[in-house]
């Protein structure tokens, strides 16, 4: 229940050219943390790798442009990621490096060619569609490329988004756009002006992203002469691709074993890079500190046994009470609590040290969507959902599972089958039978649930050394105390027996003890201290009254699911035949849908607000080990 | 545009940030700090003068974090147009990035040497700093832009360096591209938010507008048209048509004789572009600092904000880098105000 309990600080001592291979090794353990503050600085003064890492970055950036490059041409990604090095020199990495920069340089011309390729395509497409459009108007195209004493004339492309600004600074110097063609990135333009010193718009146009669209000479003499010249282009420019393709294959296959060796030696040498400031050193000597559960250690030695190449010495403690907010805590790794952990992550880290509220979340989460959503079909359904969707909600199959089987078990308890009480009898009761009874447990399970977080609370100040905070702060024993005795007293005055003398004692007594606490605390003026001491004691007040109140949606959206699931027999019962059927399904599908949606947001805006607020910091750091295949 | 709740926090947000705001007072007081004690105060005291060049970074990016801070706080109640329109202004970063990268390609830097340039930015902006610094030159950096938000100033670029290397132009597109983005992001706000707003961009554009056209047209010699193609629409009080009439003037005083009275008030009769760029400055931050006290709209009121704070971090940063280069108080108190030189 403790996060992080058995989490050990591990110094890891050794020669400097086995520390790429200690990250290789603690990577594949996938429960090693670096630690990079600098606790070693002042015996081993250099952080290392800077060269390793420039390396690795280099060669990964030429590996990625290789494998964007032939993305297409290798179709089922020949150029996969594969299994990574279990074995890693310097050597090895140099290689690689030079190699992929070697492969790079040789492939770098197949992508200026590819692009120069899709250029000159889009520039015949536009042609293309330019002489059709220009075709109507009554004008010697051929003119368009000639140079004229008095006209200037361009026929070319420019990024739509220009077009607007380019017309108005043409205007400037006595030109302006005869047609126009707009789509969605270049527009096809045909620009007219008067051929003279001082008016020619060469830099606005170049400022402007114009592209000329060169006419082909057959142009001048006929149409038919200027489709075949098209054609004849189009095809070239279909040869010139298949070329290029083939070409690009013949390299890749050539290449392909070694470019996969590549990338599985890069794989490996990755996990080093995350190493950071973890790792210290001076001369041939090095060190590697970082968390590590104390479960792992005998699995981290055989590891580090079986990579290392030289002696190494591990030096493990416990981490020191000043350590604590430091430490990162490990998330809770059993399988059907891991997507409640990562509910827990949505609102904070638990702090190592504290009590992981994972597991009584899981529980409570259970208990009240299935007191919320009890029925035993809809439950099925939930739970058959998470077994269908299981590959696309991974960790959170379970949680499907679990909430389905709370529902279930809820709906035996109520009788409830797709919102028919009539197909089981209830082994408790049917929610409508005694309404006031359920808002009661509802109630009763409040002030459980709220007592739980002010022991939780209590307990992590506690064992974080703040007795102050363990008895006064929010959550803390004084609350406590104070909430139980106002409760008492309200019970009483529920049963006439009237509000209680020792209830009505203990709570002012406790209240004396908050305000002065508030007031000692305090630095503001007199006036102001009165007030905001007022009015602090008063929300604690009523806070600890509206907390409890808002457990009775629990009881309220089991109501609900009965008065919903009535609504739905009613309008299938003035239906006939196959009609009546169809809304009994769709209905139900609309009850589990859209209800079991808002009982779930409802359950956890209990267990954020109402709990995790009370007793949960959620600061900690979070537990990032060092990973293979990132 | 917000919700009342959301309002409310906003307000109480930017009372808070306000106050934390550095005025003129405190930059001057800082000025007059003994060098020592002010790069102590600022925690880059380095005995024996080592790694200066590597603690500078460290500040700059330190007082980049503070104002992404501040931005992701005021990001979180807003949405739709309004949050657009801030992540656009925080985008300015990521121009700064592009032509650092730029540059640095196209001057044959090693990555390592350009990433030390590059300003660390939150995942919400979506550069991939390392994808690109991985490219051999400046040709492979445009084909990577391709297919992201800057694809078309890519195509653009690709086509215009194929004929001249020169990155003026790329940088003025660059610009161009940012307060036009800017200015469309306007369109979608509504009501007080759009009028509020609209003043206070319109500021930034004119500012942007006369400060360029000045150094297009009389510092770098630009022929009226092109000047004008590069100039920025929706200008607050120097509108596109009058704009056109400026850039045709053939000198810089008859440029300046035809703006707009309320423009002339603020350059008191200033001529070198340095000092109408901080009487220009010094006019949009008294502007920001009203929409900020005074107005109506919580989205300008944000806006402005975020100006103020960004003119607070140059001049920061600009006292300090003064401080460690061993500048003298004159020449500081010139570069931050260049006007004093003018008035003497």
């Amino acid at each position: 229940m403790i996060a992080g309990r058995d989490l050990l600080h591990i110094t890891l001592q050794m020669m400097r050219d086995d520390l790429p291979l200690a990250g290789l090794a603690l990577a594949r353990l996938e429960a090693f943390a670096p630690d990079d503050r600098p606790l070693l600085a002042e015996a081993l003064p250099e952080v290392p790798g800077q060269g390793y890492r420039d390396c690795v970055q280099s060669a990964r950036g030429q590996l990625d442009r290789l494998r964007r490059l032939f993305a297409a041409c290798s179709g089922d990604g020949g150029l996969c990621t594969v299994a990574p090095h279990l074995s890693l020199t310097r050597e090895q990495l140099e290689e690689v490096q030079s190699w992929l920069a070697r492969a790079w340089s040789e492939c770098a011309p197949f992508e200026v060619e590819q692009q120069r390729l899709r250029d000159q395509s889009h520039e015949l497409g536009q042609l293309d569609k330019s002489l059709d459009e220009l075709s109507g108007l009554d004008l010697d195209l051929g003119q368009l490329q000639e140079e004229h004493s008095h006209l200037n004339l361009l026929l070319g492309l420019v990024p739509s988004e220009n077009l607007r600004r380019l017309e108005r600074a043409l205007a400037l110097s006595g030109h302006l756009i005869l047609k126009e063609t707009l789509e969605q990135e270049s527009s096809r333009v045909l620009i007219a002006g008067p051929n003279q010193p001082g008016m020619e718009p060469g830099e606005v146009l170049k400022a402007a992203g114009f592209q000329p669209l060169v006419i082909p000479k057959p142009f001048r003499s006929s149409p038919e002469e200027i489709r075949k010249e098209l054609d004849r282009r189009r095809h070239g420019l279909a040869r010139q691709e298949t070329a290029l393709r083939q070409k690009m294959e013949e390299w890749l296959n050539r290449n392909r074993e070694r470019l996969t060796e590549a990338g599985a030696v890069l794989e490996a040498a990755l996990p080093y890079l995350d190493v950071g400031g973890a790792a210290r050193c001076r001369g041939p000597l090095a060190a590697m500190q970082g968390w590590l559960p104390a479960s792992a250690l005998p699995e981290a030695r055989r590891l580090l046994d079986e990579h290392l190449r030289h002696p190494y010495f591990l030096v493990q403690r416990r981490p020191r009470l000043d350590e604590w907010p430091l430490t990162p805590a490990p998330p809770t790794d059993h399988p059907w609590l891991r997507p409640f952990a990562l509910l827990v992550r949505q609102y904070g880290v638990p702090r190592f040290g504290e009590i992981d509220p994972t597991l009584l979340f899981a529980l409570s989460f259970a208990l009240m969507f299935g007191m919320m959503f009890g029925d035993l079909g809809q439950g099925a359904c939930l739970a058959l959902f998470g077994l269908w969707q299981r590959r696309r909600l991974g960790n959170f199959t379970r949680l499907f599972l679990i909430a389905g089987a709370s529902s279930m078990a809820f709906g035996l308890l109520y009788g409830s089958v797709f919102g028919s009480e009539e197909l089981l009898s209830p082994l408790w009761m049917s929610p409508l039978k005694d309404p006031i009874l359920l808002l009661k447990i509802a109630l009763g399970w409040g002030v459980v649930f709220l007592s739980l977080g002010s022991l939780l609370a209590i307990g992590n100040r506690l064992l974080a050394g703040d007795l102050d905070g363990a008895l006064f702060d929010t959550g803390g024993a004084v609350h406590l105390l104070l909430y139980l005795s106002l409760l008492g007293g309200i019970l009483g005055m529920a049963k006439d027996r009237g509000f209680g003398t020792a209830a009505l004692a203990l709570a002012l007594l406790l209240l004396g003890l908050l305000a002065a606490r508030l007031w000692r605390h305090s630095d503001a003026p007199f006036g102001e201290r009165l007030l905001t001491v007022f009015i602090e004691t008063f929300e604690l007040v009523s806070n600890a009254l509206t907390s409890t109140l808002s457990f009775l949606r629990v009881a309220a959206f089991s109501l609900n699911h009965v008065a919903l699931s009535l609504a739905v027999f009613t309008l299938a019962d003035m239906l006939q035949g196959p009609a009546h059927w169809l809304m009994l399904v769709l209905g139900n599908l609309f009850v589990l849908v859209l209800e079991g949606m808002i009982v779930a947001i409802q359950v956890l805006r209990l267990e954020y607000y109402e709990g995790f607020s009370r007793y949960f910091q959620g600061d900690g750091r979070p537990f990032n080990p060092l990973r293979l295949g990132r | 545009m917000t919700h009342a709740a959301d309002q409310a926090y906003l307000r109480t947000r930017l009372a808070i940030m306000r106050g934390r705001l550095r005025g003129e007072e405190e930059l001057n007081a800082l000025i007059d700090l003994p060098p020592a004690t002010l790069l102590e105060g600022f925690g880059l005291h380095s005995p024996g003068g080592l790694g200066q060049e590597r603690l500078l970074v460290s500040f700059e990016q330190s007082l980049l974090q503070l104002w992404l801070d501040e931005l992701t706080t005021l990001l979180r109640p807003l949405r739709g147009p309004a949050r657009e329109i801030l992540m656009q202004w925080a985008r300015r970063y990521e121009l700064f990035n592009l032509k650092a990268l730029i540059r640095g390609k196209l001057n044959g830097m090693p990555a390592a040497a350009i990433r030390e340039s590059l300003f660390r930015l939150p995942a919400f902006l979506a550069l991939d700093h390392e994808r690109l610094l991985q490219t051999d030159n400046l040709d492979e950096l445009l084909r990577r832009l391709d297919n992201g938000p800057y694809g078309s100033l890519a195509r653009q670029a690709r086509r215009r360096f194929a004929e001249n290397q020169d990155p003026f132009l790329l940088d003025a597109t660059l610009d161009q591209y940012f307060y036009t983005e800017l200015s469309h992001r306007l369109h979608s706000l509504e009501g007080e938010d759009l009028a509020a707003m609209t003043a206070l961009i319109g500021r930034i554009v004119d500012r942007h507008n006369l400060i360029w056209m000045l150094r297009y047209r009389y510092n770098y010699a630009l022929s009226p048209a092109q000047a004008f193609f590069l100039a920025i629409d929706h200008g607050f009080r120097i509108g596109r048509s009058r704009l056109a009439r400026l850039v045709e003037e053939p000198s810089l005083e008859q440029f300046l004789a035809g703006l707009p009275d309320s423009i002339c008030g603020i350059l008191g009769g200033a001529t070198r572009i340095l000092v109408i760029e901080a009487r220009m400055k010094s006019d949009l931050a008294a502007y920001a600092d009203h929409c900020l006290r005074h107005g109506t709209s919580i989205i300008a009121a944000v806006f402005a904000f975020l100006i103020l704070r960004y003119y607070e971090i140059n001049d920061l940063f600009a006292i300090v880098q003064a401080r460690m280069a061993g500048l003298d108080d004159d020449i500081l108190r010139e570069a931050l105000h260049p006007e004093i030189r003018e008035a003497a």
